[in-house]
C-alpha cells in the first residue's frame, strides 16, 4: 500500500519545515522551550516511523525498531543540537526510548488505519502548539 | 541456557558503568545549575530503570513488580543526588521507564504477544535489541561525563 509511503513523505517534509522555523527563530526560544521542543520531535518522530513501518511490514520486528530508534536519535539530536548539548541529550533519551516503545505498539493492536490517523492528528496539534509558543516567546 | 549467559554479562557491564556515574555525581554534587540537573536526571534515569526492567524481567520471568519496584528506587536515588528539581522528575521518569522495560522484556519472552510468528523472529534476532540498548547506554554515560566537563 503505498498510501502509507506518501503520508511518510508528508511528515518528513513537516519535519523539514518545523527544522527550518526554528533555526530561523533560535535566537528567540529560551532553555525550557527548546527542551520541550528536542522532547517532543524526538517522540513523535519516533511513533510515527515505529507505528507506521510495523504496519507495512509485520514480520520484520527487529528490524523496524532499530529503524525507528535510528530515527528517533536522528531527531532528537537534530532539534537538541540547535540550543545546547544537554538539550540534545534529553531529546536523544526519549527519542531512543520512543523508539523503542512503537513498534510494540502497532504490532498490539487491531486497527492500524485509526491509530496512524490518531498519532498524525497528535503530531499536527504539536506543531500548531510549538509554534503558537515560539510566536510569543 | 545461553540468553541467560548473555543478559547476566550485559547486566553486570551496565551496573558497574552505572554505579560509577553515580559516585562521580555524588562527588560533585554543589557544582550542578538548574538546568543540568533536570536534563541528566531525564536521561540517566529513564535509560537505567529500563534497562534494569529488561534485565530483571528476562532473569525473573515470574515477578512483575520487582522491576516497577527497582525503577522507582533507581529513580529515587538519582534524584536524590542531584537535589530537589530533579526528585520528581527522577520518580516519574523511573516508573514510566521500568514499565517499558517490562513489557519489551515479556515481549522478548513470548514474541506471540504481538503476534509475531515465533519462527521467522528467531531467538538471535530478537536479542540483538538488548545488546543494543546496551551500547547505546554505555554512549549515553560517556557523553554525560563528558557534559560535566565542559
Amino acid at each position: 500500500m503505498p498510501a502509507l509511503f506518501y503520508l511518510l513523505t508528508i511528515d518528513v517534509l513537516f519535519y523539514i519545515g518545523a527544522f527550518v522555523y526554528a533555526f530561523n527563530k533560535k535566537k528567540l526560544i529560551g532553555i525550557q522551550l527548546g527542551m520541550n521542543i528536542s522532547q517532543i520531535m524526538g517522540g513523535t518522530a519516533a511513533l510515527l516511523s515505529g507505528i507506521v513501518l510495523i504496519s507495512e511490514f509485520p514480520f520484520h520486528f527487529t528490524v523496524v525498531t532499530f529503524i525507528s530508534a535510528v530515527i528517533g536519535i536522528l531527531a532528537g539530536t537534530l532539534f537538541g543540537l540547535l540550543f545546547d548539548y544537554q538539550t540534545a541529550l534529553t531529546g536523544v533519551t526519549n527519542g531512543f526510548m520512543m523508539g523503542l516503545m512503537s513498534p510494540m505498539l502497532g504490532s498490539i493492536i487491531n486497527t492500524s488505519s485509526l491509530v496512524i490517523w490518531f498519532v498524525h492528528v497528535v503530531f499536527f496539534s504539536c506543531l500548531l502548539f510549538i509554534m503558537i509558543s515560539i510566536q510569543r516567546s | 541456557m545461553k540468553p541467560l549467559l548473555l543478559i547476566i554479562l550485559l547486566s553486570s557491564w551496565n551496573g558497574v558503568g552505572g554505579y560509577r556515574l553515580y559516585r562521580v555525581f555524588k562527588k560533585k554534587q554543589v557544582l550542578f545549575d538548574d538546568h543540568f540537573t533536570l536534563a541528566a536526571c531525564m536521561a540517566v534515569t529513564m535509560l537505567t530503570s529500563f534497562l534494569a526492567g529488561l534485565y530483571l524481567i528476562l532473569l525473573f520471568p515470574d515477578f512483575y513488580i520487582i522491576p516497577l519496584l527497582s525503577g522507582l528506587w533507581i529513580g529515587w536515588r538519582f534524584g536524590a543526588v542531584l537535589r530537589s528539581p530533579a526528585l520528581l522528575s527522577g520518580l516519574y521518569n523511573g516508573a514510566a521507564g521500568a514499565l517499558t522495560g517490562t513489557m519489551l522484556g515479556a515481549v522478548l519472552q513470548n514474541p506471540a504477544l504481538c503476534r509475531l510468528p515465533a519462527e521467522a523472529a528467531g531467538m538471535a534476532d530478537l536479542y540483538s535489541i538488548p545488546v543494543a540498548a546496551a551500547c547505546f547506554y554505555m554512549c549515553i554515560l560517556a557523553s554525560l561525563r563528558y557534559s560535566l566537563r565542559m
